[in-house]
């Protein structure tokens, strides 16, 4: 009795062997292997000056909406 | 500063695609690669929306995730970008993409797949700024020279949007307000479910 116990027992352990569910979360932060790339404030434009780059993307984007140019009531 | 974005408008979205030439014309894409490209839902039949997509630079970018040789980084104002000299071009960050922005040139025979193009928010690449070889592999830096990208720039209805995310949410955010519209707007239903009649409620107060 014991010994077709134990037949069972080993049988359910390989059939359900493939059951279990083995964490995939990678375990270690992605590090950029590749060259350092210069910041967009540091081109020959602006040398440096992430202020005044600042500035002129803001005016750039502030540009698209139409209702400040057009003086449209809010 | 806030993350770089792109905001497209499907209320105002007229399928020009203005913005998928000046992408190409501005970079000098080769064929085959589309960094930027229209999707049109129901073409054809009445109440039909198009939106322009290309890389929408995710806080929590999949492609970076899943390349083997980790060639993407992000750089300080949130633009998803690539090293094209490590990229192997295994494809893997297309299948990982929800937007289907990797591209790979198809124009080599026996199904060659180069090295993984995308919109680089018109940032270039790791190269020097403004530099001939940033320009070949990246395509121009409109960022370093305080211009914002080019299919934004172009988009004649304004409908494409990019810049601080910030800001062009408040732009969307006027635009939705003015409008004065609620749940008979696309993809509105699907944005809030259930909660449409409460968020319509709150866009026309």
């Amino acid at each position: 009795m014991s010994r077709s116990l134990m037949v069972v027992a080993a049988a359910a352990a390989v059939m359900l062997a493939a059951c279990g569910e083995i964490d995939q979360t990678a375990k270690t932060e992605k590090v950029y292997a590749g060259k350092k790339d210069a910041r967009a404030a540091d081109g020959s434009q602006f040398g440096g000056d992430k202020k005044k780059w600042e500035a002129t993307l803001a005016q750039r984007s502030n540009a698209q909406n139409e209702y400040l140019r057009t003086d449209v009531k809010k | 500063m806030a993350r770089m974005k792109f905001i497209c408008d499907a209320e105002r979205c007229i399928e020009c695609n203005g913005c998928v030439t000046a992408c190409k014309n501005e970079h000098e894409v080769p064929w085959g690669v589309n960094r930027r490209r229209l999707v049109t839902v129901n073409d054809g039949k009445p109440g039909e929306r198009s939106i322009s997509v290309a890389c929408m630079h995710c806080n929590d970018a999949p492609c970076m995730a899943v390349c083997p040789v980790d060639c993407f980084y992000k750089t300080e104002e949130g633009v998803v970008l690539h090293d094209k000299d490590l990229c192997i071009g295994c494809g893997y960050c297309f299948y990982a993409c929800p937007f289907g922005a990797p591209q790979f040139p198809q124009a080599g025979a026996f199904g060659l797949r180069g090295k993984m193009d995308k919109c680089t928010f018109c940032a270039g690449g790791p190269e020097e700024n403004s530099t001939e070889a940033e320009f070949k592999k990246y395509g121009r830096n409109r960022l370093a020279e305080g211009k914002l990208p080019a299919c934004a720039e172009m988009c004649s209805t304004k409908a494409l949007l990019a810049g601080d995310g910030n800001v062009i949410a408040s732009i969307y955010k006027q635009r939705a307000k003015t409008r004065k519209k609620g749940p008979e707007v696309w993809g509105w239903a699907m944005a809030y479910k259930e909660d449409a009649n409460i968020a319509a409620q709150e866009v026309k107060s």
